[in-house]
């Protein structure tokens, strides 16, 4: 026992002190501060008021609605926030529409120290405007597609409301039919509602499997690679002679395993940093909080996270120990990836079956798929999530599980036990079969 | 003789159709240092292995300190040095000793503490935090020779342990070995050079292609070899000495240089009874030595045209 810790901790130890881990630990929480900080930064030019003229050529009072609903607007929802447009109208005939708006559109897009009357963009409303629905926007800031979505929202709103009027229907009543529906989703488990929202359960139910997904994929290789390295450079001769291969291998997987749970906790210490010290972050950059892009982490119950631990340790232990046997049949990674990409279609399918659970955690692809052993690791944390799983269906999944553990460790023990002192020549799969029934 | 450290009982080791080491017998006995000697492809580093439990034998029994069990279970009693030499390249050196020690059972305390002293030792201590990628290959190897004896093994395996050192690292290498045997303690180390074996060693087996050839101590080798020579210088008496010089009896053969012979003794006579037989007859002696053979001629007879077998990566 003590020996696996010692090969855990050198494994861990060699792993930690990589530049690439230590890149990737450290860029993970960084792009999370940039990427909820950086709209905020870019958008606080975007969102200052803009000055907009309005060449009015409509016959009715189209021009006029639409300057009293755009002045209306405000660039956030306090009460004495500052309008998002400063608007100025100029009434035009059909005649004369071109002329108006090329003089105001001189003025576009210059600085307002260069000219005081400078405009950030020219509205054009024509007489078919109303019936077509067409109209014209000339800017500077026309590829700023936050700002041109808010402005044909707002012309949109006022072109419905309009057409209905003309229509005849009763503004009251309008304002009434065009109130959206807004459904409140709970999660019931065992007969009780328990205040999460489906919408974050089905998130947390994607992020378990995600980060299974991506951990397997990346630290499976690592053990791969890593073995290959042991090979090569003969370390394992001397490793014989202290180690059972099994202690071997059980330290390396248990080792890289460790970083990668190392690694998660670091990220996921991030996240829970980033999303409580929000205010103060938001503070350091100068952007207000609310701009602030939110990540919104659901709250994980106590039992789920046991559910998804347990469930990630035998993953990991399951996928790592045939991802060291692989390793231990092969001289180079590239002859190892040949049968490695086996598992790795083995990962892929755990992680889409996810998808289809997803969708009916209950059924019986659910049901079914959460007791096959290298399936449900994925599956089953996602469905402990999403619905309320009958503890006869988790004990029988673990069971399995750990069943499937045994059987893998005992084989890749066996194959490891050969394949680490053998040089030269790929084994064939008859071989690697001799291998594991050799006495 | 004391009992032995290690026995090898009928040991046969075959890989595919190739048999690497054949029905070999032999006792290694606790203290001194034992020779296992061979050309390339006779089965050395295979009998090592198998002694370290790294493969196991066809057939056959190894035990260790007379016991059955493996000797990954009495791994803390062994040091092993392997042929082929590798380390971590990304890890610190004195890292690595600790680990070295580590996997024998050390306590990390003192396994730093028995890094400490070898590095001191090897004259490496300046290096003590450096990766081993950014040692000199030589470096490397007495590196590795100290993770192999940092556990203070009663049996110490070394195999081709002087291969590839230049002679400043290769006499800081054989004292260690040399001071090892003086503790008491046991060296089992495998080479192809007799000349290194001829002056280190207690004990040797020579094995050729998986056999074994000759097993003994140096001396019983020698000795056992027959063919001894006895180098000859006259001050009087020449005459006299040249009559009992050719009793086919006594002398196999004689090399006549004038005022000195070069004599062959016959199969199975001590050389002292040529002396006497001199004396006697009042031979004026300057010089009467019996010259042994070297391990050199005796390896090179005993195993004749096997040194030509090519050798194999997987019994070599």
């Amino acid at each position: 026992m003590r020996k696996i810790l010692v090969v855990l901790l050198r494994e861990l130890n060699a792993r930690v002190r990589t530049k690439a881990f230590i890149i990737m630990t450290l860029l993970l929480p960084v792009m999370m501060v940039v990427f909820a900080v950086a709209p905020a930064l870019l958008s606080r030019g975007g969102n200052r008021t803009l000055r907009v003229a309005i060449v009015d050529a409509t016959h009715d009072s189209l021009g006029a609605r639409v300057e009293a609903s755009l002045a209306q607007q405000k660039l956030s929802r306090d009460t004495n926030a500052v309008p998002r447009y400063e608007l100025h109208r100029v009434s035009a005939n059909a005649a004369g529409i071109a002329h108006v708006r090329d003089s105001l559109v001189a003025h576009t897009g210059i600085s307002r120290e260069r000219d005081p009357q400078a405009l950030d963009g020219v509205l054009v409303l024509s007489d078919t405007t109303l019936v077509t629905g067409k109209l014209q926007y000339l800017g500077s800031n026309t590829s700023a597609f936050e700002a041109m979505g808010q402005l044909e929202g707002a012309v949109s709103r006022v072109l419905t409301t309009t057409r209905l009027e003309r229509a005849g229907v009763n503004p009251a009543v309008m304002v009434g039919a065009m109130t959206p529906a807004d459904m409140q989703t709970v999660k019931v488990s065992d007969g009780k509602a328990t205040g999460e929202s489906g919408f974050a359960s089905f998130i947390v139910a994607y992020i378990m499997g995600f980060i299974l997904y991506l951990t397997m994929i990346i630290y499976g290789q690592q053990t791969l690679t890593s073995v290959i390295e042991e090979k090569t450079s003969r370390v394992m001769e001397v490793l014989m002679s202290s180690l059972r291969p099994f202690q071997m291998l059980l330290g390396k997987v248990l080792g890289v395993g460790a970083t990668g749970l190392l690694q998660l906790s670091i990220w996921g210490g991030a996240i829970w940093v980033v999303t409580s010290q929000h205010a103060r972050i938001a503070h350091a950059f100068g952007v207000s909080a609310d701009a602030m892009q939110q990540f919104p982490i659901p709250s994980m119950a106590p039992d789920l996270l046991v559910v998804f631990l347990t469930y990630f340790v035998l993953g990991f232990l399951l996928y790592g120990a045939l991802y060291a046997a692989i390793g231990s049949m092969f001289n180079t990674v590239q002859e190892a990836q040949q049968v490695a990409i086996f598992v790795q279609m083995a990962i892929i399918v755990g992680f889409f079956t996810l998808f289809a659970v997803m969708k009916d955690p209950t059924g019986s692809l659910a049901v079914t798929a959460s007791m096959i052993p290298f399936v449900s690791p994925f599956v089953m944390p996602a469905r402990w999530s999403l619905t309320a799983v009958p503890y006869t269906e988790l004990a029988v999944s673990l069971v399995l599980s750990v069943v499937a553990l045994l059987a893998v460790t005992w084989v890749a023990g066996r194959i490891y036990r050969t394949g680490v002192l053998m040089y030269g020549k790929k084994p064939s799969l008859m071989e690697a079969i001799r291998w594991i029934r050799a006495k | 003789m004391s009992a032995p450290v290690v026995s090898i009982n009928h040991v046969t080791k075959r890989f595919g159709g190739y048999t690497a080491v054949k029905d070999l017998s032999f006792d290694v006995p606790g203290g001194g240092i034992f020779g296992l000697l061979g050309p390339n492809g006779a089965g050395k580093s295979t009998t090592i292995r198998m002694i370290m439990d790294i493969i196991e034998p066809d057939d056959g029994t190894i035990t260790l300190f007379g016991r059955a069990s493996s000797s990954r279970d009495l791994s803390a009693r062994v040091g092993f040095l392997p042929e082929e030499r590798g380390l971590y390249k990304k890890m610190k050196i004195l890292d690595h000793l600790v680990f070295l020690g580590e996997v024998k059972g050390m306590r990390a305390s003192d396994a730093k503490t028995k890094a400490d002293k070898w590095l001191q030792r090897l004259g490496l201590t300046d290096w003590r935090l450096k990766r081993v990628e950014d040692l000199s290959k030589g470096m490397q190897q007495k590196i590795q020779f100290a993770g192999a004896l940092i556990h203070d093994p009663e049996l110490v395996l070394l195999d081709e342990p002087f291969a590839g050192l230049d002679p400043v690292n290769l006499q800081v290498m054989k004292d260690v070995v040399v001071e090892i045997a003086r503790s008491g303690r046991t060296v089992l180390f495998s080479t192809h050079i007799m000349e290194q074996a001829e002056r280190m060693c207690d004990r040797i087996v020579i094995i050729a292609r998986g056999e074994k050839v000759v097993d003994g101590t140096v001396s019983e080798v020698k000795a056992g070899f027959g063919e001894r020579h006895i180098a000859l210088n006259f001050s009087r008496g020449k005459e006299t000495a040249e009559r009992i010089l050719r009793d086919r009896q006594l002398v196999a053969k004689v090399d006549d240089y004038g005022a000195s012979a070069e004599v062959l003794m016959a199969a199975g006579i001590d050389p002292q009874r040529l002396l006497a037989a001199l004396v006697a007859a009042e031979v004026g002696l300057n010089r009467f030595e019996v010259v042994e053979p070297s391990l050199q001629s005796i390896f090179i007879a005993k195993v004749g045209n096997a040194a030509e077998v090519p050798a194999d990566g997987a019994a070599a």
